[in-house]
This record gives C-alpha cells, structure tokens and sequence, in this order.
C-alpha cells in the first residue's frame, strides 16, 4: 500500500501496468496478447501529452471505470508473490538466523569457514549499527517513510542499512 | 471351507494393519531416522499389503462368500453389545488392493516430488496412518469401527491439506475442511445415537434388519448429510476445490481416489436400509445430479490445473450419488473403484507437470508439454479420455453404465437433464485441459529445466495408466453385481452417454479455435463469471451469511442491550424517571429565605384548613 498521495502520473502508470496484466489473463496466447497491448498502449499513447488537467483527470478516471468493468475475476499471479500458489510455502522450515548462534562447537566445527566469517559479521555488525540507526533516522521523513525500499550506504567505507538481514537471509526453498 | 475363509480372511487384514502401521511405530520408537527411512519401509509395506489383499480377493472370488468375523469382543452390557468384527463383502474385499495399489503408486511419486521436503518422514507417517484408517473404516461391521476410520481420515485430511503451513491460504483451506466435514460427522453422529437408542445396536448386520417404514428417514437423511460433508456434495463442497492447498501427493490420493469416495461408500455399505425407500432415493438423486451438473459448470472456466480436476472429482463424486439414487450401489461402488485408477493418474501428471515448471499451476502459462514430456503427456491424455468415458477405457465401464441405468429408469427428467449436461461439460473441460496444457507453443518461462529421466516419477504414472485402461475390463468381468443392470434399451438411450460426450467434444474444439482467433480482448462475462467464480457460493456462503450475523450481532449488542435494555429500560430509565423528582426537591433545599418561607406559609395554610375543616 502506498504511505504517500500519488501523482498523475504515477496513477496512470499503474492503472497502465495492472491493464497489461489483467489483458495477459484474457488473452492466453501470445501473438494474441501483443496484439492487444499494443492497442492499450496506443490508446495511453494518444493522450500521454495532455495538459489540461482537468480533462486529464476525467480521462483517468474513465480509464479505472473501464479496467473495472473489464478485470479479470481470476488474474495470473506469479506463484512466489503475494496470493500465488506457491507463496510463502516453506516459511514454515525457516528458522531464526540466530539459532546458529546456539550450534554446538562441534557442529559448528563441521563448517569452519562460515563460522569464522559470521563471527567476523558479527563484529562487523556492531561496529556499523549505530551508524545504520543513524542514517536511517536522518533520512526518514517525520512523517514516515515514502517508500519502502532500504537508502544505500552514502558514505565510502559504510554499509547500507540494515545490510545483516540479506547477508544472512535464510533459504527460499529446502533442497 | 466357511472357517478357513474367516481364518484366512481376518488374518489378511490384520497382517496389513500391521504392516502399515510398522514404519509409524518405527519412527516413533527412533527418534531421529535418517530421511528417506520411512520411505524405504513404507513402500516395502505397501507393495506387500497389496499382494496380501490381492490373495484375500483371488480368494473371495474362487469362494464367493459374504462374510462378518469377530475378533474380539469390545463391550458386553446387558442392553448393548459391541464387537470388534470385520465385514468381509463384495465392497470390502475389492476396494482394498485398489485403494493399496493407488497408494503405492502415490508414494513412489511423492518420493521425487516432496524430495526436498525436510519433513519427508512426517509426510509418509501421516499417509500411513491415512491408509491405516481407510483399511479400518472399509472393513469396519458396526457403526462405531466405522465412525473412528472415518474420524482419522479426516484428521489426516486436515494434517496434510496444512502441511505447508506457513502459508496463510494452506491453513485456512485445512481450517474449511475440517468445519465442512464437521457438519458431515454431526449426521453421522446422529444416525448412531438414533440406531443406538432405537435399536440398540450398531452392528451392521442388525441395523439391517430394522423394519422399512417412515421413521427411519430421519437417520437416512443424517446418513446423506454424513456423506454430503464428506464427498463433498453441493452445499457443503467447496472444502474439495481448496483442499488443494495440500501437495499434489495428499490431493491424487485423499481428495481424489480414496478419503472423498467414503460417503459415498458408506451409503453403499448402508443401502439396504434406503433401498425400498423413495425419499431418501430422490433426494439422492437430485443432490447428486445436482452436484456433478455444478462442479462441471465450475470446472469449464478454471485456470488452476489442480482446481479443475478437484472440481472434476466432486462432478464424479456427483453421478456416483446419482447411481445411489438409481437404486444401484453396485455402479456407485464399480465408479467408486475405477475413478481411483484414473483420477490418481490425472492428479498425478498434472502434479509432474507442476514440478517441472516450478510450482506453476495456472494452465495459462502451460502449453506444449506434449514435446517437453511425452509419456507424463500421453499418461495425461489416457486418465482424460477414461474420465471422458470414451469406450473401453475403464471410466467407461462405470460411467456409460450409470448413464445408461439412468436414462433407462423412471426418474425425473430435471435429474437426466443436469447429468447429461455435466456429462458433455467432463467433455468440454478436458479438452480444454489437453488443449491449453498439451498442445501449442509453451507459455512457460524460458529457462527449462524439465525431463523425464527420473524413473520414480515415471514409474508410477505408467503403472496407473495401465491399471486406467485394463482394470475397468476386469472388474466388471470378476464383479458379480447382486443387482442386475438394466440390459435391454433402445439404441437411443444406448448411446446417449457417448453421443452427449461427443457433443461437448466438438463444442469444446469450436471453442478451441475460437479462442485461437480471438477476435475480442475479453470474452462475455456474464456467463463466464458465474462459472470462474463458483457460482458465487463461497462468497454468498462464506462472506454474506457471516456478514448478515455479524450484523444482527452488532446491533443486538449496540440497539437491544445498550439502548433498550440500559437506556430506556433498565438503569438509565429508573435514573431518568426519578431525576425530576429529585432535581425539584434539591431545588426547593438551597438554603434561600423565599422557597423556606414559601413553604412555611404553604404548608401553615394547608394545616390551618385541614383543622378548620376538622373542627366546623
């Protein structure tokens, strides 16, 4: 869900891209589904340099009347993302990364190379934390976030915010 | 010759129990197994259960006995006696290697299909205790032997159906069968509470033997709500579509072959009671006509491989309630036993089909397996064409059969209608199954890594495949039905079956290359709608209904108990009767000269007439 207003411009583009995908549920060939997004995107293309607000706005809103009445009842969903058939499907086997912290030395010993990295992580860790606590404090806004995509590190030599979470990320799928 | 029957017959079933419950003590009793322990163990006691139960049936069909044993005796009243004893009957005997078989088959493909699944263990565990439980409730001769096979099948039902349960939809579809079924075990419960006070009995054998008369509708009828929450008639069937949140294993072999076909089996098992009954016949009759026309008309527009054959099922499941109403449990049951064959195998493929392509189930981004997996394909293909009926496959066998017995039979025309339609829909979706899955260009993601190289995934489609074809010949060779079907019919009603078969054929193909052209973005969505959304059941059933209680609820506690009952009633209204009272009395006592003297002279007055009034 969006934390900010949109602008015009960036309801046009989603009413556009969710068209796309709602069109790619009705035509289930290709060469049949080109077709027809190009149509779409012809029909976005012909107004895409109006400047009457006014009227773009109506145009807008006509164009969500449309997709509303068009939808598709049950859209294509990538089976990894939110609603697909495969979403969240082995969130049950992943554990905590820091039950690693509780391995036995003489698990821990199977894999020498790992454990002596992560220890180096975890100094790593809390060398950067204030620094990542920091940063994110300065550059969010008061009134929440805008987005919620993580800022890259600014400074050389600094590492991004939060940055244990992807280096420690658990497994997707058990092999 | 009866004794060794009995002998051998008992000890066959309790060295299958044994058998499958021996890799579940195993895990039990060791802790930590290594992976595929339990594996190993489980199809080694599988293949050797159905070799047992195949000598059991050689054996049934050389001595053709029906038989009950008691094996021990479980409690002795004076008013109430309860055996542990098994029934030995056509049913009995001949749905045990088939229900074993498909088993057998499913486990070997689960191998290479929950190969990554670090609970691999748990998973065969619960399959065998599944089957453990079926074995139970098909050899099952009282009511409460039956209620408790019956009762562990749908715990593993729901154990499975949630077995990823890490995703929200997994446990909320396990969550809706396990409530559905609910309402199924609440008729079930009643008829034994109503055999067991009317009859005090709930051995089999006695309940038949009660008189045929009126009273015993109410315990039909709680019998066919039992088998409608478990085969998922209409009305309560909308578990079935979502049970298929489970691994395509758990769906090919419980939602599929063999736990859904138990409410069927149980009015089968029970129909001597219904059999001279027409209302319980009717309402059958219409219920299951009713069932297989709407989950055929829901199958059309799917796009989710596996909800097309669930819904595909509860329409099967449908015409074998409608062979009940017929008056033909023999049909029902001969369904019952090649419908396992077929509808494992298709579950099975589309299943191969899935794991190939990533866990992708929507038929849409398919297209061109026939060339990236020829025999899953062809395997595909042949469970289709025996789902369709098509002559000499082994749903044709059942199916045709039922057709014919219904078309040929007095009963209402809106039941004939609504099954031959479903029957040209199986037709139309199939095709539409082959069409979008099997042929064309593939709508897949471009990296492939799909084969055919591992021999546990291919092994068992072609074992199902061949039992698909042959075993429908053979059953219906070896089946000596008690009943006769009807022989004898006009050529019309011969070929009515195929005939509306081939109709839904040849509109699903005009269909096909229509869709090839396409000529418009978006087809009519009226129709179109009604079907890809279910009919609108589940949101009538399961948001309207809910949000009309919530409702009433809200306003029962805001309207009735806040307004009335504290307001207007209750406390508020003894404070608001008794406020201007009070508020005039504490006006008069703020200590002011005026009101006191006021009220001297007032009341001086009123007793100065009182005594004048008195005294003259």
């Amino acid at each position: 869900m969006a934390s900010a207003y949109l602008t015009h411009q960036q309801k046009v583009m989603r009413l556009y891209k969710k068209s796309l995908r709602h069109l790619e549920s009705w035509c289930v060939f290709r060469d049949k589904y080109r077709f027809y997004a190009c149509m779409l995107r012809a029909r976005f293309d012909e107004n895409k340099n109006e400047k009457d607000m006014v009227k773009a706005t109506k145009m807008l809103r006509a164009g969500e009347e449309e997709f509303w009445a068009n939808q598709h009842p049950q859209p294509y969903i990538f089976p990894d993302s939110p609603g697909g058939t495969s979403y969240e499907r082995y969130e049950c086997y992943k554990v905590p990364e820091w039950v690693l912290d509780y391995w036995h030395p003489s698990e821990k010993a199977m894999y020498p190379d790992y454990f002596s990295k992560r220890e180096q992580w975890k100094k790593l860790r809390m060398q950067s934390w204030d620094k990542e606590v920091a940063q994110l404090q300065a550059e969010t806004p008061a009134d929440g976030p805008k987005t919620e995509a993580l800022p890259p590190a600014r400074k050389e030599g600094d590492l991004p915010p939060l940055w244990w979470q992807f280096v420690t990320r658990p497994r997707q799928h058990p092999t | 010759m009866k004794l060794f029957y009995a002998c051998s017959a008992s000890t066959c079933v309790v060295l299958i129990l044994l058998l499958l419950l021996y890799p579940v003590i195993l895990s039990f009793i060791r802790s930590k197994s290594p992976k595929f322990e339990i594996y190993y163990h489980s199809v080694i006691a599988l293949g050797l259960s159905f070799y047992i139960s195949m000598m059991l049936l050689l054996l049934s069909l050389i001595l053709p006995i029906n038989m009950t044993v008691t094996i021990l005796p479980w409690t002795n009243t004076d008013v109430f006696d309860m055996d542990i004893s098994l029934q030995f009957d056509l049913y009995s005997v001949m749905f045990m290697p088939v229900a074993l078989y498909v088993t057998w088959q499913i486990l070997e493909f689960a191998y290479t299909y929950m190969h990554a699944d670090p609970q691999i263990n748990r998973f065969f565990k619960y399959l065998l205790i599944f089957m453990t439980a079926m074995i139970i409730f098909v050899t099952a001769n009282n009511l409460l032997q039956l209620f408790i096979g019956w009762e562990i099948m749908g715990i593993m039902s729901f154990l499975l159906i949630g077995w990823w349960h890490g995703r929200a939809d997994a446990n909320i579809a396990a969550l809706q069968a396990m409530i559905y079924n609910r309402v199924g075990d609440i008729g079930l419960i009643y008829a034994m509470a109503w055999f067991a006070i009317i009859h005090n009995s709930w051995d089999i054998q006695h309940i038949f033997q009660l008189p045929q008369n009126e009273k015993i509708n109410l315990p039909l009828i709680a019998l066919i709500i039992a088998a409608t929450g478990k085969s998922a008639q209409f009305s309560l069937h909308p578990w079935l579509p979502s049970a298929m949140e489970g691994p395509t294993p758990v769906s090919a072999l419980l939602h599929s072959s063999t736990m859904v076909v138990a409410g069927i089996f149980l009015l089968v098992r029970m129909n001597p009671l219904m059999e001279f009954n027409p209302t319980i016949l009717t309402i059958c009759l219409c219920l299951g006509a009713l069932t297989t026309f709407f989950s055929a008309l829901c199958a059309l527009t799917q796009n989710d491989i596996k909800k097309i054959v669930a819904f595909s099922t509860s329409s099967q499941l449908g015409l074998m309630m409608v062979a009940i109403g017929l008056n033909q449990p023999d049909l029902a049951f001969l369904h019952i036993c090649t419908h396992a064959f077929f509808k494992a195998l298709l579950f099975l493929c589309s299943g191969s089909f899935i794991h190939s392509l990533n866990g992708e189930q929507d038929i849409r981004k398919m297209g061109g397996m026939l060339y990236l997996m020829p025999i899953t394909s062809s395997c595909f293909t042949l469970s289709i064409l025996s789902l369709m009926g098509v002559p000499f496959m082994t749903g044709f066998f059942s199916k045709d059969t039922i057709l014919e017995a219904m078309s040929a039979s007095y009963v209402n025309i809106w039941a004939i209608t609504l099954t031959l339609m479903a029957t040209s829909f199986t037709a139309v979706y199939s095709l539409r199954l082959i069409f979008f899955v099997l042929m064309g260009r593939p709508r897949t993601k471009p990296v492939s890594t799909m084969n055919e190289h591992d021999p546990y995934a291919i092994k068992p489609l072609v074992r199902l495949a061949v039992a698909s074809i042959i075993t429908g010949c053979l059953l219906v060779h070896y089946m000596v039905p008690p009943k006769m079907p009807v022989i004898t019919m006009p050529p019309i009603l011969k070929l009515a079956a195929l005939i509306v078969s081939l109709i839904g054929f040849v509109i699903a193909l005009g269909l096909a290359f229509m869709a090839n052209k396409q000529l418009k973005p978006k087809p009519p969505s009226g129709p179109h709608h009604f079907s890809n959304m279910l009919g609108f059941f589940p949101t009538i059933i399961h948001r309207f209904i809910p949000k009309i209680i919530l409702t009433m609820a809200q306003k029962i506690a805001s309207k009735m108990i806040d307004q009335t009952w504290l307001k207007k009633t209750g406390p508020k209204a003894a404070s608001n009767i008794n406020k201007p009272l009070a508020t005039t009395t504490s006006n008069v006592q703020r200590g002011m000269i005026k009101p006191y003297i006021t009220l001297f002279l007032l009341t001086l007055t009123i007793a100065g007439i009182l005594v004048y009034f008195t005294i003259f």
